[in-house]
Formats: C-alpha cells, structure tokens, sequence
C-alpha cells in the first residue's frame, strides 16, 4: 500500500488534469499560510510598538481570506476531483470487464464489491488524503525555508527534530506491527458477525432462534468494543508521542527565541516569526498520518483496482494458456453473416477437463441446430463462439452475434428498457410492438396496466419462465446481428408457444445464421443443418 | 450524556493550544523589552505546561470518545437488533430484506458515529471559545465582547453550512444507490451484457449515473466550503477588529500580542467544525431512515396461547385477505386446505399474492379478513411460537451464518446429534458436497470461510428445513437466482427430501412442479 500510486495517472489520464490542480491548490493553501505567519507577526509588531498598524492589518485580513478562498476551493475542488477519480476508475474496470472473458474476470461477488464499494472508498483518499499529503510534503520545506532566512537557528532545531517525527513513527509501527496484524483479523472477525447475524435475521426468526441472539450481539459487541480499544490504545499512543515530541521540539524554538530576545540578539519581528513558523513544520506531517489512517481503505482499493486494470504479462498461472484464437469478420470477410469453428478446445478455469474437445463448426446463413447429451458442452460452445469464454485452442471466426442465454437476462428496469438493450438503431414502440406481436406477447404486454412501461422488478420477478424467454427472442428479433444464438429457446414453453417459437426461429434463419441449441425434435426437423455434440466430436446429422 | 466527558477533554485540549499561543505571544513580547529573566518564568513554565497539556488531553479526549461511541454502538445494536426481531420478516419489505438489513448496519454506524463527529468537536468548541472570552474579558471586557461576535458568527456560519449539507443529502442518497446498481448490473451480469452487446447501452447508464453523482456531490461540497471559508474569513476580521480594540485599551505590550494572536489560536478549534457539520447532515438521514423502519406495528399480534399436541397439523386458510402494508391487500379471498402431507404449488403472476399466501401460513402476517386454522382452532387463537414452531421457510435468499457448517445447521434445531446433521446433508443433496469439505462438519462458511454457491446455498436452506422435523415445510421462490439444470436438480431433491411433510411451494417457474398434488393459480381473471 502505496501513499501514491503512479500507476493512477498512467491508467487513467484523464485524471491528471484534476489531480494537478488539487495539488496546486493544496499547495498554495500552504504557501498562503506561510504568508499568513508573516502577516501575523508584522501585525504584532506594529500594534506592540504602536505604530502605523492599518497596513500589516490589511495584510493579515489579506491572507485569512486568501487562505479562506482556497480553503473554500479545496473543498470544491476536492469533490469534483475525487468523484472524477473514483468514477473513472469504476468506469475503466467495468469497461474492462465487458471486453474480457469470463477467464479474466474475478469472481462475480468480488467483482461487485470492487466496482461498488472499492471505488467508492476512493472519494475520501483524493478528497482528505491527497491535499494533505501535498500539504505535508510543501508546507514543512516552505517553514524550513523561510525560517533559513528569518532566523537559521530555529531552522536548524527544527531540522534537527523533525527527521525524528517519521522515525519514531517507524519504529513504534515496527514494535507493534505483529501485535495488530494478529488483532486486526480477529477484529474483523468481532465486527462482521453484527452484519451476518442481521442479514441472517430471517433465518433466525423463521427457527425461532432470533430472540436468544439479542444476549449474543449484546456480548460480541462489547467484545467488540474491548478488542478495538486495546488496538486504539496503541495507535493513539504513538500518534500523541508524536505530538508530544513536536510540541517539545516548538518549545525548544520558543525557549532559544526567548534567551536571545532577552539578550537583545535578536528581533521581536524576527522572534514572532520563529515561533509562528515552527509549528508549521510539524503539523502538515502529522496530519498526513492521520488522514491517512481514514484513506487506508481508498489506498488498498486504488491498488486493487489498478492490478484489475493492468494485467500481468503472462496470463494467470492457476488456468490454462488460451492459446485459441477468434476473429470477428468484417462484412467483406469469406463468411462475413456466419459462424467457423476450427478445432476448439475448452477447459473451465482451475480445471483439466475438456469441456469441449477438437470441436469443428461451419455454420452459413440458415438454421444450425446442435443437440447432445446434457453436459456435452453445448452452452459452453456458444459461450466460445459468443466471445464470451477464450478457447483453449483451436480458432472461432464469426459476425457479430446477439445470444439469448438459456436463463433470459432481463434487469430491473420496463420491459420497453429490457428490449431496447443492445439496439444499434432508434427502436420506436411500434417497433417493440412487432417484434412482441413475433413472440406472441403484444396481447400480453399491452394487456398491463403500463403496457411497456411496466416494471420487470426485482429479477424479472413475475413473469413465467415461458414469457421471460419470449421477452428475450422479441430482443433477438430487434437485434441486427447477422449471426445469433439461441440455448434452448423452446424450453419452458407450452405446446402453443413452441410452435410459435419454432416458426419464428425458422423464419429468423431465413435471412440470418442461426446457431440454435435444443432438445427439441420439433425444432430439429426444421432445421438446415443438425450437428449432434458429444463433446469430443462432432457429428453431422443429414437433415 | 456519553461524549460530555470526551468533550471536555477535547475542549481543554484546545483551551491549552490557545493558551499556549496567547501566552507565548505575550512571553516574546515581553522578553524583547529586555527584563530580568526571572520575572519571565512563570510564562516559560506556563508555555511548557500548555505545550505538554496539550497532547495529554488529546489522547484522553481520543480515548474517551471511540471508547464511549463503541459503547453506544454495542447499546445501540442489541436495542436495533431486539426491535426488529418482532418487525422480521414482514415489515422489512418483500425482497431483498438482506439489503435493507444491511442498510440498517451502515445507518447506524452512522447515527453512532455522529456522537464522537458532531458532538465531541461541538463541546470542545464551546469549552475553548468560553475559556478564550473568559481570558480576555479579564483583561479587556471588550475584547470578550470581540470573541463573542466571533463565535455566534461562527455559529451562524455552521448552521448554513449545515443547511446546505441537508438539502443535498436526499439527492447524494440517489445518486450514490443509482451507481451501485448500475455498477452491479455490470459486475454481476458481464456475460448476459456482452451476449446481447448492450456493453454501450449499460456503460451509458453508469455515464449518466456518475454525472448526477458528480452533481449531487458538488452540491454537498458547498456546505463544507461554506464553514471553512466561512471561519477562515471571520478569523482575519477578527484578528482585525482585535487589533483595534487592543491599541485602543491601556494594556501592557505583551497582553496587546497576547489579543491579536488570539482570534488564529482559537480558529484550531472551529476548523474541525466543517466535518462536523457534514457527519450531521449523514446521521440525520440515516436515523430518518432508521427510525421510519424500527417505528412500525409488527405485522403479527400474537396475543392467543393456545398450545398444540399434534405434530401433524391440519392447516387451512378460508376467505383470507391479506396485505404487507396496512390499508392494502394484496390478496384476497385465498381458500387452501392443506391436510397433512398435501403437496401444493402456488403460481401467478408479480404482485397476484404467492409470498403473501406463503407469509400469513407462516404466521409471518395476520390477514385482515377469513379464517386461518389449525386442526380446526383459529390462529389467533394460539400461541404464536407454537404455530411458527410447526412450519419450517426456505425462502429466496438463504443466509449462510459466518461460522462453521455444525452452526449453520443446528440453529434449525440445537438438540440434533452429528449423525442427524449428516442425515440432513444427504437427504438435500449435499453429500458429495460434504465429502468434499477439508473439515467436515467445522468447515467454516459464509465470509471468511468457504465460499458456497446459489445452489449449495439452497440446498442448505433445504437441509435445515429436513432437520427441524417440523411438519410443514414453505418454500418462496426456492431456486428464483438458479440456473435451470441447478433448478431443476434441486427441485427433484426438494420432493424426495420432504417425502411425507405438508409442502407448499411458491415459484414462478416450472421446475419441480409437476410432481405436486395441486396447483393454485393466484393470477386474477380478468
């Protein structure tokens, strides 16, 4: 876990631009503060000496609303810069992941967290953690360098101690490192088991098990609370021994500063503005540690989100090397409206099984039905020829294609929504309304109370099987690829409705390549060319 | 009352910072006008004093406060868990209750937290800024005067800032809820997008959605800036009209310094108010939210305690109308007869009453209107755990606890010996699963533990429901996120793993189906 990662500004460009003008407006607020401490003292001067006070006065209600000004453009800027971050970032990472294969994907659980949460925990690292870091890093060396000039024994003592500050933080991170890291897993163990046992509230309920439970969130809770204490006690520890030395290090400033005045060595001007100075030096770095405390998450996130973005070299050591290619051909290729499958092999990732075996494929314009056993592979052959899985070996060239999945995706949202995905064209309702009228569901959809306006809900919730598959043939009917792929489109239908289905699909083929799986004869004796799988090879069935 | 103590500490953690920046302006002052060293120690031991006081009281304020907040939020847990234990699972909405019990974790931490982010920095603010007026008016009443202004301007300037905070609250809400979806969508349906190359029309959607994010959060940031800003620009005219005021009295040199450095010293102690007024704004819209969920009748009197001797009840519903919001039914005139060991599948379409149904044979609603009946005794007639005690649900979204897979199973019924456990796996289908498992019955599951699929996850649902031995098994939309040959196979161990129990099935799929004594078709004719 990096304070700053390079790689951001690489990845994502377009995020300089708002990161450089963070940074500057970060530091100018602290060259404002400097200039405020200059103000200050000149201000004290003249008020103790009772002279022409006016001018220095103006000078410091100058600086306070300078500084108020880019206090005000740091906050601004801040939102905007860290929304832009963590909105790129979401945005790359989903874009990636529409352009890879299921092999180069994480897991569906993770992949959520990450482009949900992971990105969100990126807002406050730019919005806190960044400035503050810039402030730290500008603020100490402007105090430094203004006190060389003011005043160089003061620059030399804080020289001198603040090289401590970054020390002694090492080294109490270095005593207690084992210590937390062992804490840390047991405590987010104690902190997630309230998030478990309520989101399992309706089991618990359901058993008659919830009520005894109330004594157990009650005890682990104040576990809980016992356990995160004794690792706060530490961390803040540290964090007021920092302090402290910083304080001890000003006071040190103060004391020399004070002998000298005595002396007459040196200015009363000189003299405020070592000791308004001083402090400056110390308190950027402190905050860098806090703030960072708070942007831990951000960090972490960042750097996940990052390595997703770039991927290794080599592929992934725990799957095998796909060394299958595809190719998709353009309108002028040998067989731009259908589907060529050269010798393909597939084995799910972490597996050395074959799921698909030395499979060969042609398939023109027409309708190509592919039937086999259960487990034969025949999902998983669309899925190759989709681009959705990358082929162990072997070569997969075809058009464009739009594949209805054997379980039909429909996201919340209307039905007129659910169609219109995937158009490459303006689709009128009229346009919904043939191609439902196709599926056999213009009735149906016109018959609810919003017609196509009307929600799907959660999951496509309250559609039977049959309609939801319809629904999705109706999108395949607007779709303008010239190859699609049916899995199963006449499962889960009633007598009527697969004969509706059989003709629609027989006359979808009439001017596109279909690539249909099933099981069933009906649609079989309709088709062009049958292809029986076996998952090793391929047979041809004469028609 | 938790947090007065952190704040105390807290304030005179920031009392000592003014302190130490009044008195060694006055100290440099006065040591320029060369005096007899002597006569300067008490300020030197007072500067080294406050210099030290400050980090001490720091840490006890650090101390203080998380410890006080975490005792809050373990009082805060057990009360929101125990209130919502009578609203579960009817009032928590009739999908994706997960998610909304999820939301009330982050809503309270929120609602918590305020009490060290709103409370703590605003008692210390209060403590510092009366000390200060304290201190000067002792040496110049005008000078309090100044402070006072100061401090109700500042006031003023928190409570606009808060003002606007609030108002962008709600839209933040939606906007943030929006990109989690559309985010969501993307992260868990990859594949389906890029089988029907909607990638553009989805990355569209997340466009549209970040701009209004983008809006919303732009629009928040102006609270925030308004109190820096704000507190910044009041502090420069103070130091102002500070200087002023001390040229104007007859004071000494070092109290003149002491007076205009005060104004800056005591901006430490405002600044942190701009979070404050921030972490606010959150919690008054968490504990909104809060409070609407908690501040409901639970959808089940249970006032009847009858209790029952048979284990093999004869339920049956007559005329039952019934609603998951008071004033709305959503079912209505209902008849099922459910002798023991019908089979029964309920189909119709969205919003036609299944789950309904399904909730008020749990005895998870009351109907408003018909009969609900036990072995021929009114329900509401009977102890409430002792009609739930007969009913075993396998709903849609089965929680795997994050402890071992013993946990996870006894919780149905904490007296079964490992042997029954066992039993229970084979029977639902898991025993390859279970084989398989490196600890057997000490796997852990759920977060941190083993990961388990949509369809293991079901069949431990279902496996639960074998080893309460209670007689009636309900399920809602048992493989509703399963695939269909996952569909179909647990289906088939469904209706050998229940052989002999009252089932009652809800879907809006075919599988599974088939084998049932009845199906009753909700779906109103029109």
């Amino acid at each position: 876990m990096r304070p700053f990662d390079p790689r951001l500004l690489r990845a994502a460009p377009e995020v300089r631009l708002p990161v450089a003008a963070l940074t500057v407006v970060a530091g100018a607020q602290g060259v404002a503060a400097i200039a405020l401490a200059f103000a200050l003292a000149r201000l004290v001067t003249d008020v103790v000496s009772g002279g022409a006070w006016q001018r220095s006065g103006l000078w410091v209600l100058g600086a306070f609303v300078v500084r108020a000004g880019l206090g005000v453009l740091v906050d601004r800027i801040g939102a905007s810069t860290s929304h832009r971050v963590s909105s790129v970032l979401r945005r790359r990472l989903l874009q990636r992941w529409l352009t890879a294969p299921v092999e180069g994907r994480p897991d569906p659980e993770r992949a959520s967290t990450l482009a949900v949460q992971g990105a969100s925990a990126v807002e406050p690292y730019a919005a806190r953690f960044l400035p503050a870091l810039v402030a730290g890093a500008v603020v100490p060396v402007l105090a430094v360098g203004a006190l060389v000039v003011v005043d160089p024994l003061s620059a030399l003592v804080v020289v001198v101690t603040l090289p401590l500050l970054p020390l002694f933080a090492a080294l109490i991170g270095r005593e207690t490192q084992d210590d937390t890291m062992s804490r840390w897993r047991a405590l987010e163990q104690l902190a997630g088991h309230f998030g478990d046992v309520m989101r399992g509230l309706p089991t618990l309920v359901s058993y008659g098990r919830a009520r005894r439970q109330v004594d157990v969130v009650r005890a682990v809770s104040q576990q809980h609370r016992a356990a995160t204490m004794r690792t706060l006690k530490v961390a803040f520890l540290s964090s007021s021994a920092l302090e402290l030395l910083a304080s001890i290090s000003v006071a040190i400033v103060a004391v020399t500063v004070g002998l000298r005045l005595t002396h007459g060595s040196m200015t009363l001007h000189a003299g405020l503005l070592a000791i308004l100075l001083a402090p400056e030096a110390y308190w950027p770095i402190r905050r860098v540690g806090t703030e960072f405390h708070a942007a831990a998450d951000g960090a972490t996130a960042i750097d996940a989100i990052l390595t997703e973005l770039t991927p290794p070299a080599s592929s992934t050591t725990d799957c095998p090397a796909g060394t299958g290619e595809r190719q998709r051909v353009g309108p002028s290729g040998a067989i731009s409206r259908g589907v060529v499958v050269e010798r393909v092999a597939y084995a799910y990732p972490r597996s050395d099984r074959l799921v698909l075996d030395d499979v060969s494929l042609v398939a023109g314009p027409g309708l190509t039905v592919v039937t086999g056993e259960s487990g034969a592979g025949k999902s998983t052959l669309l899925d190759v020829v989709a681009g959705l899985r990358v082929p162990t070996q072997g070569r997969v060239s075809t058009a464009t294609v739009h594949y209805v999945t054997q379980r039909p995706f429909l996201p919340d949202g209307s039905i007129g929504e659910a169609l219109r995905l995937g158009a490459t064209r303006e689709l009128t309702d009229a346009h919904l309304l043939s191609a439902l009228e196709q599926v056999g569901l213009a009735g149906f959809v016109s018959g609810l109370p919003d017609g196509l306006d009307t929600s799907l809900g959660d999951d496509g919730f309250g559609l039977s099987a049959g309609q939801r598959t319809r629904l999705a043939l109706a999108r395949a009917v607007l779709s303008s690829a010239p190859v699609l792929l049916l899995d199963e489109p006449t499962a889960h239908l009633d007598g009527e409705s697969a004969d509706l289905v059989r003709d629609l699909v027989r006359r979808l083929a009439d001017d596109r390549c279909v690539v249909a799986v099933t099981h069933s004869a009906d649609l079989v004796a309709v088709a062009d060319e049958h292809v029986h799988l076996t998952g090793s090879l391929v047979q041809a069935v004469p028609a | 009352m938790n947090g007065r103590l952190a704040g105390l500490w807290g304030g005179l953690a920031l009392t000592s910072g003014v302190a130490l920046t009044a008195t060694s302006g006055w100290l440099i002052v006065r040591a320029s006008e060369r005096p007899v060293i002597l006569t300067l120690l008490t300020a030197i031991v007072g500067v080294r004093a406050f210099g030290m006081a400050r980090p001490f009281f720091r840490h006890l304020e650090r101390l203080r406060s998380h410890d006080s907040a975490l005792g809050d939020l373990a009082a805060a847990r057990t009360r929101v868990y125990a209130a919502l234990v009578p609203l579960t699972p009817a009032r928590l909405g009739r999908r994706s209750r997960s998610a909304v019990l999820t939301g009330v974790v982050d809503d309270l931490t929120d609602v918590v937290e305020a009490h060290v982010r709103v409370r703590v920095p605003v008692l210390s603010a209060l403590v510092a800024a009366a000390f200060t007026t304290l201190l000067t008016g002792l040496l110049v009443p005008t000078a309090a005067l100044v402070v006072l202004a100061w401090v109700l301007l500042v006031g003023v300037v928190d409570a606009a800032g808060l003002a606007l905070e609030r108002s962008a609250q709600s839209v933040l809400g939606a906007a943030r809820a929006e990109v989690g979806r559309a985010a969501e969508l993307v992260a868990r349906h990859t594949s389906e997008l890029r089988a029907i190359g909607a990638e553009g029309d989805v990355l569209d959607r997340l466009d549209r959605a970040h701009d209004d994010l983008g809006r919303a959060l732009r629009r928040q940031s102006r609270g925030r800036a308004l109190v820096t800003g704000g507190v910044l620009a009041l502090t420069g005219l103070a130091t102002l009209v500070m200087a002023r005021v001390a040229l104007g009295s007859d004071v000494s040199p070092g109290v003149m310094a002491l007076l205009v450095v005060v104004p800056a010293a005591l901006a430490d102690a405002m600044l942190p108010l701009a979070d404050a007024v921030r972490a606010r704004a959150r919690a008054e819209q968490s504990g909104a939210r809060m409070e609407a969920l908690l501040d409901q009748r639970p959808a089940v009197a249970g006032r009847g305690t009858g209790l029952l001797a048979c284990r093999a009840p004869h339920l049956r519903l007559t005329g039952i109308d019934a609603g998951w919001v008071d004033g709305r039914t959503d079912v209505t005139g209902v008849d099922l007869d459910l002798p023991p060991g019908r089979r029964v599948g309920i189909i119709g379409a969205n919003g036609s009453g299944k789950s309904t149904t399904l909730a008020v044979l749990a005895r998870h609603l009351d109907p408003v209107a018909g009969r609900y009946t036990v072995d021929g005794r009114d329900v509401t007639e009977l102890d409430l755990d002792a009609v739930r005690d007969l009913v075993a649900v396998v709903d849609d979204e089965p929680h795997v606890f994050a402890t071992d897979l013993r946990a996870n199973l006894l919780l149905a019924r904490p007296d079964a010996t490992d042997t029954d456990l066992v039993d229970a796996l084979n029977v639902a289908g898991l025993g390859r699963w279970f084989e398989a498992l490196p600890d057997g019955l000490a796997t852990g599951l759920g977060a941190g533990g083993r990961g388990v699929s949509g369809g293991e996850r079901a069949r431990l649902a279902l496996a639960r429901a074998v080893l309460s031995q209670r007689p009636v098994v309900l399920l809602d939309e048992p493989v509703a996120h399963l695939d269909s040959p996952t569909a179909t196979s647990v289906m088939r161990d469904v209706s050998t793993a229940l052989a002999g129990r009252t089932v009652v099935v809800v879907s809006h799929r075919s599988e599974g189906l088939d084998s049932l004594d009845e199906i009753l078709d909700l779906t109103p004719t029109r």
